[in-house]
């Protein structure tokens, strides 16, 4: 039995220990808003937070992440109480197929916890693991962009521009 | 509304012969009885696409695939707006495969070829009039009031300042007579059509709730990963799986028409035991070719042989020999992928005689048509259940993976999930054809193009694509013999017609040439090939763009003038040149180190022109900016067709910096996102898109954003270097 915390709720899993923590996630916890798209870790899709970091999961064992905090994208925010970033999302129209979108949240996410204001270049380099086929970038940026900034503006610590 | 003189792809299809898809879906068109969604018999029901139920839901069945393009809140505006509800009111549920949702032009339930709002436009906003009218004539009734006092404001029917939920007046309306004509409204009128309504599908798709083929449950579902010959085509002739059947997970092992399965209760365990696999295969002649050779082939048919005549206008290419200044140049495109992020899957369950399929397709009666083959069950005993489409780019216009699907479920008895690899993805698509073409172009002593000749080498689609809905769209009890007797017909069928459109099109249309000659040489190594986005369409853009970009230099001229100069007067391409000449201020110079490059292309019925402004930073090309317009006639939703656009110049700019699939002895040599690299956020360009305002009905969106983007690139690093490259993808010497 492997042991973890899963969008703060205490979990354990009796899925073999090799098995990524992708499908522990989706074929055991029926959890299916992270998505396969690689089995590599170079795409991106199957993106979750690990103790707060983006972590590619569909190379991650479960075994290792025993005693560790797991978000998903189902973690992050509901229709009745979403995250800022997703509201941006759709606010900017990001998602075209959605597929990859999961993903890109979990690494937008990640970074705005870690950097409330970063750069075009630092936001490039945040979100490079993540690939989107429909080509949704320029839109993700302007809504990672928006979303930091209602976060300064929401924390007092922002631009007033 | 001015009709563009212009061949449009329709026009063309017929002009070759050839209905495009119709020569082979006519057959398909069958009745359907069956009820195409499940009623309610107190609802009002007026049509296969609207559901008004007595507790004010209004249901409507979105006929064509969500796959990013945003169909899903387009067509729903066209409902809205003439049913007179705010399209976040209205219930959208992707319809099942029935021939009630067949395309109107390719006569069988299809999404592709940028045709969705178009074809949709005026028989959906008839459908929602007609369901209005119906609504207030029910209302009249049961109100006892004046049908001329009643009106209707966002779902809701007014009569003396009071409001009425349309579900109030459902059940009446469900007894009367229908009417099919209900007026229009103009569209000075429109309140929802023009607006950009936020995607009705935003939210679901940034909270993980939308539903895609891979998150299907079904009970006692089980995975499956199929291991297929490592020559696509080939099939297993003996196997050893005992190593796969001791693994933990592992309840079948079964053996299929193109590979052997691993079916088990999870998908690791499943994947895991298919790695263990042993199977000895027959090739198919595939094997051994390699894309070395299949280019040497290609280029010597270019040089050696004359080629089926496929078009010709004034004295075709015998007007070059009269010309003194002739410019040529040959290009070269290859084979790729379309690597849509969510990798092939399909869920099926065959039970008690009946089969239901839960997948994401462009192609819903198509899959059914295969399922009902593999099941060896009637069609109308097949259910398909469509979902979200994790990208299409058409390779889910092919099936292949639901009959690979049912084909698991039948021999194992059990209810699967086949998931296919991004390996699988990567080596078993239906490619984008290489192709190989040579322009030659006679200038008159004005530098004016006087004549065109064209002539391209490699495989058709067409035949690939027939071969792969034979087996869909036959009766399934036509017996095994007569269906591969079948499957081999089209090919000789398709000898005898001029020639494949979609190997051809935009090659030649664009530029008013007296004289024009259009010739084709069919090379096929036997790669499966069939529809990536924008088809045809895909290489010629830049071919031609290219090409003409080439003899605009050799005249002299300026690109933007040059192309003007060649156009008819009611060329839709005009306006698109013109505005981004405008906007993305061809004329002004750029800061140093940034060049500029031009191109301009019409199709699916829509002009694109783009401004691509490049650096050459360590010897890479980096694309800085696109600037774009489009004329695609009326716009139902503005932000969704700029979204369409920046799409297709990204997956564009893919291929043309870059995409390609090889082969080494017949396999396909790329397998991953690591060496089929694709664009990444960082390396992808500010994009400004800009529309032609028009009043023509609505065309294609989805594709025509990206046959210009290569030829844009490839004409600046010429502006750039000095250096005119003419292979995909675009590399520096």
């Amino acid at each position: 039995m492997i042991s973890f915390t899963l969008n703060g709720k205490p979990v354990e899993t009796d899925a073999p220990a090799d098995t990524p923590l992708l499908w522990v996630v989706r074929d055991y916890f029926k959890l299916k808003g992270s998505k396969y798209g690689c089995g590599l870790g170079i795409c991106g899709a199957c993106s979750m937070r690990v103790d707060g970091r983006s972590v590619r999961t569909c190379i991650l064992p479960v075994s290792a992440v025993a005693d560790r905090a797991i978000m998903t994208i189902e973690g992050l925010g509901t229709k009745s109480r979403p995250h800022v970033l997703q509201d941006a999302w759709v606010a900017h129209g990001v998602p075209q197929c959605g597929y990859c979108q999961s993903g890109q949240l979990m690494s937008a996410s990640a970074l705005l916890e870690q950097n409330p204001n970063p750069t075009s270049e630092q936001i490039d380099a945040a979100m490079s693991g993540n690939i989107c086929r429909c080509g949704t970038y320029p839109r993700i940026k302007r809504a990672i962009q928006d979303a930091a900034s209602q976060l300064r503006v929401d924390s007092g610590s922002g631009d007033s521009s | 509304m001015t009709k563009p003189k212009k061949q449009t792809r329709r026009t063309f299809l017929k002009l070759l012969g050839v209905t495009g898809a119709g020569l082979v879906i006519g057959v398909a068109v069958t009745r359907d009885r069956s009820s195409p969604f499940p009623t309610n018999e107190l609802a009002f029901e007026p049509d296969a696409f609207l559901q008004i139920t007595p507790d004010n839901v209004v249901n409507f069945f979105l006929p064509h695939a969500e796959m990013g393009q945003g169909v899903y809140t387009g067509l729903t505006t066209l409902i809205a707006e003439e049913l007179d509800i705010s399209p976040e009111k209205i219930r959208v549920h992707h319809a099942k495969a029935h021939a009630a949702y067949g395309h109107p032009e390719y006569r069988m339930q299809i999404t592709g070829g940028s045709t969705s709002i178009k074809v949709r436009f005026q028989p959906l906003r008839q459908a929602a009039a007609n369901a209005r009218a119906l609504l207030l004539d029910a209302a009249a009734e049961q109100l006892a009031a004046p049908r001329s006092g009643l009106t209707t404001a966002d779902g809701d029917v007014v009569w003396n300042g009071e409001r009425f939920p349309y579900g109030g007046f459902a059940t009446t309306a469900a007894f009367l007579k229908l009417t099919d004509d209900a007026s229009l409204k103009e569209a000075a009128a429109f309140r929802y059509i023009g607006g950009n309504t936020p995607r009705l599908d935003a939210r679901a798709k940034t909270t993980g709730e939308a539903e895609f083929g891979l998150d299907v449950e079904i009970p006692n579902m089980h995975r499956a990963v199929l291991v297929r010959c490592p020559v696509i085509g080939g099939a297993p002739k003996s196997v050893n799986a005992n190593a796969a059947r001791e693994t933990d997970g592992v309840t079948d092992i079964v053996t299929i028409f193109n590979g052997v399965a691993v079916v088990a209760t999870s998908y690791w365990q499943a994947k895991k035991a298919a790695d263990k696999l042993d199977i000895e295969w027959d090739y198919p002649p595939l094997k051994g070719k390699s894309s070395a050779e299949i280019r040497s082939a290609m280029e010597a048919a270019l040089e050696h042989e004359r080629g089926k005549k496929i078009h010709v206008e004034g004295s075709g290419a015998a007007a070059l020999d009269d010309t003194k200044s002739i410019v040529e140049a040959t290009y070269w495109a290859p084979y790729l992928a379309h690597a849509p992020m969510e990798p092939m899957n399909c869920t099926v369950q065959i039970e008690d005689g009946k089969c239901d399929v839960w997948v994401g397709t462009q192609v819903p009666e198509l899959a059914r048509g295969l399922a009902a083959f593999h099941a060896g069950i009637a069609k109308r005993h097949v259910t398909i259940h469509q979902k979200f489409l994790g990208g299409g780019f058409g390779r889910r216009g092919m099936a292949d993976y639901v009959s690979e699907a049912v084909a698991i479920a039948k021999e194992s008895g059990k209810p699967v999930q086949l998931i296919w690899s991004r390996e699988d993805d990567t080596k078993n698509s239906f490619y984008r054809p290489a192709s190989l073409t040579k322009y030659r172009a006679g200038l008159d002593s004005d530098g004016r193009i006087e004549s065109l000749s064209v002539k391209r080498v490699g495989p058709n689609i067409l035949p690939h694509i027939i071969d792969h809905m034979v087996d869909g769209i036959l009766p399934a009890a036509v017996p095994d013999g007569i269906v591969a007797w079948l499957g081999d017909r089209p090919h000789s069928v398709f000898k005898s017609l001029a020639g494949d459109p979609f190997s051809v099109e935009g090659l030649f249309e664009d530029y008013d040439i007296a004289n024009k000659e259009v010739r084709h040489v069919t090379q096929d190594p036997g790669l499966r090939a069939s529809y990536w986005r924008s088809v045809g369409h895909s290489f010629s853009g830049f071919f031609k763009e290219s090409f003409i970009d080439e003899v605009a230099a050799k005249a002299g001229n300026d690109p933007v003038d040059f192309r003007l100069a060649h156009l008819s007067p009611d060329s839709i391409l005009r306006g698109a040149i013109e505005l981004v000449a405008d906007k993305g201020a061809w004329a002004a110079e750029r800061v140093p180190g940034v060049f500029t490059g031009f191109a301009a292309h019409t199709s699916f019925e829509a002009g694109v022109a783009q401004i691509a402004e490049v650096s050459i930073e360590n010897g890479n090309i980096r694309v800085n900016k696109v600037t774009c317009a489009i004329d695609c006639g009326v716009v139902v939703n503005p932000d969704i067709v700029k979204a369409n656009v920046e799409s297709a110049i990204i997956y564009g700019l893919t291929a043309a910096l870059h995409g390609k699939i090889t082969l080494a002895d017949g396999q396909v040599e790329q397998s991953n996102f690591h060496d089929y690299t694709v664009i990444r956020m960082a390396d992808s360009p500010q994009i400004d898109v800009h529309i032609v305002p028009s009043s023509r009905d609505p065309v294609g969106v989805g594709e025509p954003g990206l046959p210009p983007v290569a030829a844009a690139v490839g004409n600046a690093v010429f502006a750039a270097t000095g250096q005119r490259l003419r292979d995909l993808p675009l590399k520096l010497a």
